[in-house]
Parts: C-alpha cells; sequence; structure tokens
C-alpha cells in the first residue's frame, strides 16, 4: 500500500514537471500580462511613467471617442470577408473534392498564401493596388475600366483589404473543408441518390449539416482573427488610411499606446476588445448547442 | 486521501519553483552588485583598465544608413578596445513601437535614436541621462560649432522645450530642400531659378505650368511641375504665408487663422485649379517620387538623405529655396532625430563617449558625410563641404541656408504628443479632392484638433508630478 502510494507520488511529481514549463509560460507571458493590462486600463499610464488610478475614465472617454468608433466600424465591416471567405472555399473543395484532375497542384497553390508571410504579402497586394502602375488597376484596363487608386479612397481601402485577406485565407478554410468532405460516409449520397435526390438537395441535406462543426469552427476562429487584424494595415496605410477608414482597432490601440503616449487609454480598449470577443464567441457556442439539437 | 495529498505536491512545487525563482533572482542582484562595484573601483583606479564594457546602440534608417552607422560603430570599437557596442537596428517604421516597448519593460538600450517631439515625455519620465555636464567637461565638443537649431532641439528645462539642459545630441539636422530639374528646364528653355530670390507663387504657378506637359499627344500628361506630398510640404506654403498650426503658447490650434486658409487653398489649387501636379488618383508619394527620379517632374523636395539615391539621377538637379508667400520668405520643414542615453545605463561615461563620437567627433563625421547620408553635424566642416561645388547638387549651401535661416520644426514637436496635429492629415483626403474646401474643413477640424491637444497639455501637466 505504502509503496504503491509512494509511486503514485512519484508519477504525478513527473506529471507536474513536465507540464511546468507551459504553465509557467502562460501564467507570465498571457495571464500575467492580462491581469496588467486590465489594471492599466483602470489608470492613465502613459507607459512610462508612474500609473494614476482614474476609475472608469477612460472607458467613458472610449464612449464618446470618434475615431474609436471609426476604427470599431471598420473592424466590423471587415468581416463582410469571412462569409465571401467561407463560400468561395466550400465551392474550391467541394470542386478538388470531386478529383479533378491537377487537384494536388490546386490544393499547392492555394495554400501558399497562406504560409507566406503577411507582411510580404501586404507589400505584394500594396504594389498591386498602386492606383498608377499595379496589377489589379492593369488588368481592369483590359476592360475599359479605369480603376481607382485602392489604398487612397476611403470607399475602396476597406474592400481592398477585404479581397486580400479572403486570398489569404482561401487555403486554410478550403483544406479544412476538403478533410471534413472526405469523412462524410458516400453511402449517405448513394441513399439520397436512391431517394431521387438532385445535386443541391443532397448538397443542403448532407454535405452542409456534415460539415457543419467545420463551419463552426472556422467563423469562431474567423471571427477572433478578425476582431485582432493588423498587420495589413500597419503596412498597407500606415496612417490608418483616408480619414481612417482602413483602422482597425488593434491598429488604434497600437497607436495610442506606441504613438501617443496613452497605455492606459490602450488597455482599455484592449480590455474592451477581449470582452467582446468573448461575448461573441460565448453567443456563438450557445446558437451552435441550439442548432445541434434542432437538427437532431 | 489522495487528493489531498495532491495538492500538497501542487504547492510544494509551486513553493519550490517561486523559491528557486527567487533564488536565481537574488543571486543575478548579487552578482550584478558586485559587478557594479568593481567597475566602480575599476574606475576610481585606473581610466585605461581592460574590462570590457558592453553598450547597446538602438538605431534605425534606410540602407545606406544603417551601412553607414554600422561602420562609424566598428571605428568606434577599434579605437575604444575595451568598449563593446552591440548593435540593435530596425526599419523606421518600427522604431518607435520597438523603443517605447523596451522603455515600457524596463530594457531600454544605453544608446538610442529618439524623435525630438518626445522629449518632454522621455525626460518628465526619467528616462533620458542628463548630457549637460558630460558634454560641458569634455575638452574635444564645441558646442558652437554645432548646429544651434540641432542642439536646441533636445533642450528642456522642465517646462519649454528649446531651453535648459540638454538630453540628447542631434544625430543630424535634415534641412528639406526644394530641388528643381536643371536638365529639363535648360531643354525648355526657361531661365534657370534664382538660387537666392525665391519664386513668389504666382511665379512658381507660372513656371510649373510651363512645365506641365503631354509630351506624346495622347491626352494623358507625362511632365509635371511639381509632387508635393501634403504632409511634408503643407508647413512650408502655411509658415510662408504667415501662419502656423499652433499659437505661440502651444495650447491653441490655430488653423482657422485666414492666412492659414489661404495657403492650403493654394496648396490644393496647384492640383485642382493649375493642374501642376499629378492628381491623388495619379499619385501615391511613390509615385511622384518615381516620376521626379525618372525626370518627369520640374520641382520636388529634396533631403540630404536622398543624396546618394540622386547621385544616380539621369538628369542635373540643384536646391532652390521654397516658393514664399505672403511674407516673402521661404519656409520649410528641417527634420532632426536626436541620440540619448539611457538614465539608467551601466556606463554613461562610456555612453556619452558613443554619443559625441557618431554626432560631434571629426572622425565620425566624416565618415557619415562621406556615406551621403547627412549633411555634417559641425559648422566648419558644413561649410567646407558646401563650398565643393562639383559634387551633386551643386548649391549645397541653400541645405545649410535652411538650417540657419529658414527651417523649422513641425509643430507636433512642441506637444507632449502629436495625436493632434496627425489628426489634421489624416481627415485631409476630401480637401485634396476638391470635395470640402479648406474654409471648411479647418472650421470642422480646429475643434476636434483643439480637443486632442487639450487632452496631449493635460497630460504633460500629469507627467512632470
Amino acid at each position: 500500500m505504502n509503496t504503491k502510494l509512494g509511486l503514485y507520488r512519484k508519477e504525478k511529481i513527473y506529471g507536474f514537471l513536465f507540464i511546468l514549463p507551459p504553465l509557467l509560460g502562460l501564467l507570465i507571458f498571457t495571464l500575467y500580462p492580462m491581469i496588467y493590462s486590465i489594471y492599466g486600463s483602470f489608470t492613465d499610464w502613459d507607459g512610462l511613467g508612474q500609473m494614476n488610478f482614474i476609475g472608469l475614465g477612460n472607458f467613458k472617454d472610449l464612449w464618446s471617442d470618434e475615431l474609436f468608433h471609426k476604427a470599431l466600424f471598420n473592424t466590423l465591416f471587415m468581416m463582410l470577408g469571412i462569409p465571401i471567405g467561407i463560400t468561395l472555399a466550400l465551392l474550391l473543395a467541394l470542386g478538388l473534392n470531386r478529383g479533378v484532375p491537377g487537384t494536388t497542384a490546386f490544393r499547392v497553390i492555394y495554400y501558399v498564401p497562406v504560409i507566406s508571410s503577411l507582411a510580404a504579402v501586404s507589400i505584394m497586394w500594396n504594389w498591386a493596388y498602386n492606383g498608377d502602375y499595379g496589377l489589379v488597376n492593369q488588368f481592369l484596363d483590359l476592360f475599359g475600366i479605369s480603376g481607382p487608386n485602392w489604398m487612397a479612397n476611403k470607399y475602396t481601402v476597406k474592400p481592398a483589404l477585404i479581397i486580400m485577406a479572403v486570398w489569404k485565407g482561401l487555403g486554410y478554410t478550403m483544406l479544412l473543408y476538403l478533410a471534413a468532405l472526405q469523412s462524410v460516409s458516400r453511402s449517405y449520397y448513394e441513399a439520397a441518390e436512391l431517394d431521387g435526390a438532385s445535386g443541391f438537395k443532397s448538397f443542403w441535406h448532407i454535405t452542409w449539416p456534415m460539415v457543419r462543426p467545420v463551419t463552426f469552427f472556422i467563423i469562431v476562429t474567423n471571427i477572433i482573427g478578425g476582431s485582432q487584424i493588423f498587420t495589413e494595415m500597419n503596412i498597407m496605410t500606415p496612417t490608418g488610411g483616408p480619414e481612417y477608414a482602413s483602422a482597425s482597432v488593434v491598429f488604434y490601440i497600437w497607436q495610442k499606446a506606441f504613438g501617443n503616449f496613452q497605455m492606459g487609454y490602450a488597455s482599455a480598449m484592449a480590455v474592451f476588445l477581449g470582452v467582446f470577443i468573448f461575448v461573441v464567441t460565448l453567443i456563438q457556442f450557445r446558437m451552435n448547442e441550439k442548432q445541434s439539437f434542432d437538427v437532431d | 486521501m489522495l487528493k489531498k495529498k495532491g495538492w500538497f505536491t501542487l504547492l510544494s512545487l509551486v513553493l519550490m519553483v517561486s523559491v528557486v525563482l527567487t533564488g536565481c533572482g537574488g543571486k543575478n542582484n548579487a552578482s550584478s552588485g558586485g559587478n557594479s562595484g568593481s567597475e566602480a573601483t575599476a574606475n576610481a583606479g585606473s581610466k585605461d583598465s581592460k574590462e570590457t564594457k558592453n553598450l547597446t546602440f538602438m538605431f534605425r534608417g534606410g540602407t545606406d544608413e544603417q551601412k553607414a552607422y554600422e561602420g562609424v560603430v566598428k571605428k568606434y570599437e577599434a579605437d575604444h578596445p575595451n568598449v563593446k557596442v552591440k548593435i540593435v537596428v530596425t526599419a523606421a517604421d518600427q522604431y518607435a513601437t520597438k523603443l517605447k516597448a523596451s522603455i515600457t519593460g524596463n530594457s531600454v538600450p544605453d544608446v538610442f535614436y529618439f524623435e525630438s517631439g518626445d522629449l518632454k515625455a522621455y525626460v518628465n519620465s526619467g528616462v533620458l541621462l542628463d548630457l549637460t555636464s558630460y558634454v560641458e567637461k569634455n575638452p574635444n565638443i564645441d558646442l558652437n560649432n554645432i548646429w544651434k537649431y540641432g542642439v536646441d532641439l533636445y533642450r528642456y528645462d522642465g517646462t519649454m522645450a528649446g531651453q535648459g539642459n540638454l538630453y540628447g545630441m542631434p544625430k543630424d539636422v535634415g534641412p528639406f530642400a526644394l530641388g528643381y530639374n536643371k536638365t529639363m528646364f535648360e531643354a525648355a528653355g526657361i531661365p534657370l531659378p534664382d538660387k537666392d530670390k525665391p519664386y513668389t507663387w504666382d511665379e512658381f504657378i507660372k513656371v510649373a505650368q510651363q512645365l506641365t506637359i503631354d509630351k506624346d499627344g495622347d491626352g494623358k500628361l507625362d511632365q509635371f511641375g511639381a509632387g508635393f506630398n501634403v504632409q511634408w510640404a503643407l508647413p512650408s506654403f502655411v509658415w510662408s504665408n504667415g501662419a502656423d498650426w499652433l499659437d505661440a503658447t502651444k495650447t491653441k490650434v490655430t488653423i482657422d487663422d485666414p492666412k492659414f486658409i489661404e495657403a492650403l487653398q493654394f496648396f490644393t489649387d496647384m492640383q485642382l485649379k493649375y493642374g501642376i501636379t499629378p492628381s491623388t488618383e495619379q499619385a501615391q508619394t511613390l509615385d511622384t517620387y518615381q516620376r521626379w527620379m525618372k525626370g518627369e517632374m520640374a520641382f520636388f523636395p529634396v533631403g540630404p538623405w536622398d543624396m546618394s539615391t540622386y547621385e544616380k539621377l539621369p538628369f542635373d538637379y540643384d536646391l532652390i529655396p521654397y516658393p514664399a508667400g505672403s511674407t516673402g520668405k521661404s519656409a520649410t520643414w528641417t527634420g532632426s532625430l536626436g541620440i540619448g542615453a539611457s538614465a539608467k545605463t551601466k556606463h554613461p561615461d562610456e555612453a556619452v563617449d558613443l554619443i559625441n563620437y557618431l554626432t560631434a567627433s571629426k572622425e565620425g563625421m566624416e565618415a557619415l558625410v562621406k556615406a551621403k547620408v547627412q549633411i555634417p553635424n559641425l559648422m566648419d566642416m558644413a561649410k567646407e563641404w558646401a563650398a565643393d561645388t562639383t559634387t551633386k547638387p551643386a548649391n549645397k549651401e541653400e541645405f545649410l541656408q535652411v538650417v540657419n535661416e529658414y527651417g523649422r520644426v513641425l509643430p507636433g514637436h512642441y506637444t507632449y504628443n502629436a495625436e493632434w496635429y496627425n489628426l489634421f492629415y489624416t481627415d485631409i483626403q476630401p480637401v485634396l479632392d476638391g470635395k470640402v474646401t479648406p474654409e471648411e474643413y479647418v472650421k470642422t477640424e480646429q475643434p476636434k484638433m483643439q480637443k486632442l491637444l487639450d487632452k496631449a497639455v493635460e497630460q504633460e501637466a500629469k507627467s512632470k508630478k
């Protein structure tokens, strides 16, 4: 009995030792900064000197901060890319799943943007969007359309960024769908065919519900990622774009914290964003639970 | 029972880890304490002790500039065998983030570049070392031989910037002069501009219009009079018209001044009314720069940092003063970056020594000027340099005149942060496109900018406590 317990204890200690490094990492690099920034959001800290507690002052300022509202709107607006990306990726995956010749080559082609550095991709698209010499406008020229100066126009800058984001994320989403499609058992389709279901019907009643867990996963991760969009605008429109039309919330946080000595205020925005993401994700999980109940 | 034991194990583990961690911390402290102790004695004993002193130098710049500064630092190390300098270099647009993050994280580099506009914030919160005594007691430095404009940018007496103790040395001064394509003027048979008498605005428009041509007759302009980036060129027009963004107390935004409106109107008219500059559709900054480089633009601003690139231009160019508004006098922006030392550096003597080498020593300056990335900081050297008219641009004297006579610092320099000033450019696109008149613009923008300025003033007051 005793020896058994001792053995048990030893294993436990080893176990704890093994999880210790990631646990410490989590505490030091995630939990501590998180708590620190929550505390910072209640102060007027400038990032250099002392922190004075000012209660909810920063959050009150957020309420009437026009640029913050703009940045928030921009961030939400750019999430329009999510449904577009999902639709395109699913169509592509359906196509590739049929075993078109050269499937592997296509998979690679669509996956290349995913593994490319976001900074490099941003610089490349910045050239493509150049009003005078850009590839996009040269292409439009072929059809007699004279394209706008994409990044310098407040109406085109957001769509331009969305197109780029969709292009960048397509391969990843497509790959997930492809995996999901391949795990759907053939027998369902065969049964549906016997019942005389059309292509679209079998898609709607078999494929779409069967890949729903993947769709759910993609939507959740994309919304979280979309809320934190930053690098693209930082490189492509370093001042926040014409009339701040391409600034995201994280971009604004970054400007306040590192450009204007308002670390406390920036922390308040970060906390707001964190809560926002948490709530939205929570709602999505709730909705997902309900839906699965309905379907069953 | 087991559960309890589990908790006990976990607790003891946490305890153990924390003991180990604090133990390490303690050791570190002890050893670093020992180090500084021995350094102190070494310093007191003999200056030329063989102990290596490590400095970190963080800076930014284009490729040519990086190479030049790395070279000078190597030279410094060769002259000072007991000092090792670790270089941290970033691209210009990431520099501010990196510096501020390292300040927040309490690991400030020993020697680093900083913007003159951030001076107050850094001094008030004790980031920057006061260089005054070090510079004064150094017999090799003659502050009178360095641009007063540049040195004064890094003085601060606790209330006003520009006077008092010295917290940085100018890395250089960056007079943003106006260049013109000499070859183009000669080809068009237009008399060359006078290098001592600025054009009036009307004269400037007339000349520029003559040089705005559709050469191949395809209905598209392929040669322009000028190309101005609003952010860097508008101040010249505003100032030379006797207006400014701020009043003398630096607490009131004055963009609704009629003289200001007139200047902004003139700036937009260059495109919308006279058509001498590429439209926004035709031009992002990069494009006007490319057009100038291809010889398709008559006037274009030139900074000293451009000289190495412009050497290879396929045409001859030279410098002139900016066209003058109602004051009859030219004005332009003159940039500068400071080099400062951390207030917490372990080796203040060596840190300041390195700063001086980079900014005020003959050897250091000669190497940097040779690389054509800046004008000399030392005035006697600059005069000699400008007198050499065999290298491009011939009228380098103009750069010196800008620094001595008509160059100014951007308004954001005077305030705790430049947020209020940046907003002006964030919203300006519709004005440049002719959708909003300058008059309407300044009326709606002034209160917004004032609000941000008030906040900056308030923040500054707080930071002094």
